[in-house]
């Protein structure tokens, strides 16, 4: 609906201050999940297809085309059809063509999607050189961590709805920090300096950090003689964050779903 | 944004340098040609084959001079007429039963006669079965008849010369006038007929590739859907203009060779259509084109609806029919006073109106109908196309398959309750 592809029903929207998304077109990249590419075409012929779509000549695009591809280790590449390329390769293409009229900004639906890690890393590295210059960047993703690397913002959109919007900073510092701990002796008084909700598996103590902070605590500990064998405050992870906004059977799902991307990728 | 005719025009100039430049496109300018070949010389062999084969074959059973006498008789015949008017006679000489012989010959497979002609020019006896009588029997009269007479002529020592007939030449006479403009009207609707009869599978298939490779989603979220519409079938129109311009060259320079060799011989009627050559070449490729996008702006829309080859399939059929109906109408324009209801809903009716106008442009000298035609056409090309791209965009792009933005959005529902 953004990018003008399906209508809304009622409301308005704007892009880049257009009321109308096509009018927006020569400023905009998209990259759809699928290969969005005639398997005949040349990588070349492809890219600059793709920017003529979006009001870029097409002499234009093929130069630019023919450097992305030698900048990127890809002038081998330059006359061969889209259908002898891998689908990393395939994706790849798809970027250039995406970024080949310099748009103000990309839109990216789940770039990563099904490529082994070196095309996850050479996407990576071209999306962030992208945003580097100066385009804005928006992906969807199922994977958190892609998320946590690339972005400056996240929104979560879980049952429709988008349940956060921010810098991916705010959305973990939604959570307290969690405190790990671990000690010789099992049991002792500084047990009652724990947490309420504090939950242990084996060895380990695993709660919150509390409110005013870890210094009583640690002073409990030291008195009661607990024995501290490891202690860590970890910064919780946008996944923890994902968990706790979209809701863990959002987060079920999505574990899910990346198993099956896992499984398509092997 | 790019104006929907930019927009157009890269979609379409990909289309077309796709299809032109691929190697099945050879086939698809060959395979009319040898088509066409086919049918000229396995049409000419059975024709051949076939002339012979039908015309009966009639035993003559006589002394020689009836055999002669009747021979010049038919020679004389044939010469005003034509060889092909008149049962072919086989001369046989007389056993001593002329009845016997005449049923063993008519029962003998090899020579399979039709009829058997006995006796003399003044008691001629024809032996075969009562269905010889309707042709055969009336001709062999003919030539009896005209046996006689000269015969009776020749006794009397009359001689009857020719009358030398004098010859007023004038351009054109209008009964034959109707009939050649009638021959050009059909001839024009048929050919337009054909074409894109060749190329409705074509155009039903064409988003096909789009929807399996999703590539419909980056031409719609850069370009208004109407552009995609309107430049796959600004490709194929290209592609089949390329197409007959081939076929076309190549007839010219066939009747080129063949005007060249025969008009020594023949002279060959100065046909025209009523609105005169240039004008009508000029129409007919007007038309073409309308006739092309009307019809071919419904199959992309209806080829846009499937969503496999099978699909595809199932469908062709009652569009070829759809066609033929309409092709059918518009022959409703041929000919007839030029007026009445079914005629003019052929005019009217935007997929028959092309070739329905064709016929009138072959058969009328008035230039306006065709410009209030042409718009009238174009208004509805508009609206095909428009109502074809809502109707994708409604049923096809909402509905999604899976994956891709509108697949996030469903798991995201999913995941929520």
């Amino acid at each position: 609906m953004l990018l003008g592809i399906i209508e809304p029903d009622e409301g308005r929207r704007s892009l880049l201050g257009h009321e109308r998304p096509l009018e927006a077109a020569r400023i905009v990249g998209y990259l759809p999940e699928e290969r969005g590419l005639y398997p005949a075409m040349t990588t070349r012929e492809a890219i600059a297809f793709m920017g003529a779509l979006r009001g870029l000549p097409l002499e234009i695009g093929r130069k630019r085309a023919a450097i992305l591809l030698e900048q990127n280790g890809l002038g081998d590449y330059v006359d061969k059809p889209i259908k002898s390329l891998s689908k990393g390769m395939a994706q790849t293409i798809q970027l250039f063509g995406t970024i080949v009229h310099q748009p103000r900004l990309v839109v990216l639906d789940e770039p990563f999607s099904g490529l082994d890690a070196i095309n996850q890393g050479r996407l990576e590295h071209l999306i962030r050189d992208e945003a580097a210059s100066g385009t804005t960047v928006i992906f969807s993703t199922h994977v958190i961590h892609h998320a946590e690397r690339l972005c400056e913002r996240v929104a979560i959109i879980a049952d429709g709805q988008i349940r956060f919007e921010g810098l991916v900073a705010d959305a973990r510092d939604r959570l307290r920090p969690q405190v790990r701990l671990k000690t010789r002796n099992a049991e002792g008084e500084w047990r009652k300096a724990l947490p309420r909700n504090a939950a242990q598996s084996g060895e380990y103590w695993q709660f919150e950090l509390p409110k005013d902070g870890i210094e009583p605590l640690l002073r409990a500990l030291l008195d009661g003689g607990a024995g501290v064998e490891e202690l860590s405050i970890e910064r919780p992870g946008l996944h923890d964050a994902f968990v706790a906004i979209a809701g863990a059977s959002a987060a079920r799902e999505m574990e899910a779903s990346l198993q099956a991307d896992l499984g398509k990728g092997a | 944004m790019m104006s929907l005719f930019e927009a157009s025009w890269v979609i379409a100039r990909r289309d077309f340098v796709a299809s032109v430049f691929s190697r099945s496109f050879i086939l698809f300018l060959l395979a009319p040609l040898v088509i066409v070949a086919f049918a000229l010389f396995f049409g000419n062999m059975a024709d051949g084959a076939e002339r012979s084969a039908n015309r009966p074959v009639v035993a003559l059973v006589a002394d020689s001079d009836t055999v002669n006498a009747i021979g010049e008789a038919r020679a004389r015949l044939v010469a005003g007429t034509s060889d092909e008017a008149f049962p072919i006679l086989r001369q046989v000489a007389p056993a001593e039963n002329v009845q016997v012989q005449a049923r063993a010959l008519l029962a003998d497979e090899d020579e399979s006669y039709s009829a058997v002609l006995s006796g003399t020019v003044e008691q001629p006896v024809l032996t075969g079965p009562a269905g010889v009588d309707q042709y055969t029997g009336r001709r062999l009269q003919l030539i009896v008849d005209e046996a006689r007479r000269t015969a009776a002529l020749d006794a009397a020592g009359a001689r009857v010369r020719g009358a030398p007939m004098v010859r007023a030449v004038t351009d054109q006479a209008a009964g034959s006038l109707q009939v050649v403009r009638r021959v050009i009207a059909r001839g024009g609707q048929g050919l337009i007929f054909i074409v894109t009869l060749m190329l409705a599978t074509l155009l039903l298939s064409t988003l096909v590739e789009e929807k399996s490779n999703k590539v419909i989603e980056v031409l719609a979220a850069a370009v208004p859907l109407d552009a995609v519409f309107l430049g796959k079938l600004l490709a194929m129109l290209g592609i089949s203009l390329v197409g007959l311009a081939l076929w076309s060259g190549m007839l010219a320079l066939g009747l080129t060779f063949f005007v060249k060799v025969v008009e020594d011989f023949v002279t060959l009627p100065a046909i025209a259509p009523a609105i005169g050559w240039p004008i009508f070449v000029v129409l007919m490729l007007l038309y073409y084109t309308a006739n092309f996008m009307l019809l071919g702006g419904l199959f992309l829309g209806i080829g846009g609806q499937a969503s496999n080859i099978r699909e595809i399939q199932t469908i062709s059929m009652p569009v070829t029919l759809l066609q033929l109906m309409v092709l059918l109408l518009a022959m409703n324009a041929v000919g007839g006073d030029g007026s009445g209801a079914v005629v003019w809903a052929a005019y009217i009716v935007p997929f028959s109106s092309p070739l329905a106008m064709v016929a009138h442009a072959a058969q009328y000298e008035t230039l306006w109908p065709h410009l209030i035609a042409l718009a009238w056409q174009a208004l509805w090309v508009v609206l095909i196309i428009r109502v074809s791209a809502r109707l994708f965009r409604t049923t096809v792009l909402k509905s999604g398959s899976g994956g891709s933005f509108f697949g996030f959005l469903r798991r995201g529902r999913r995941s929520g309750s």
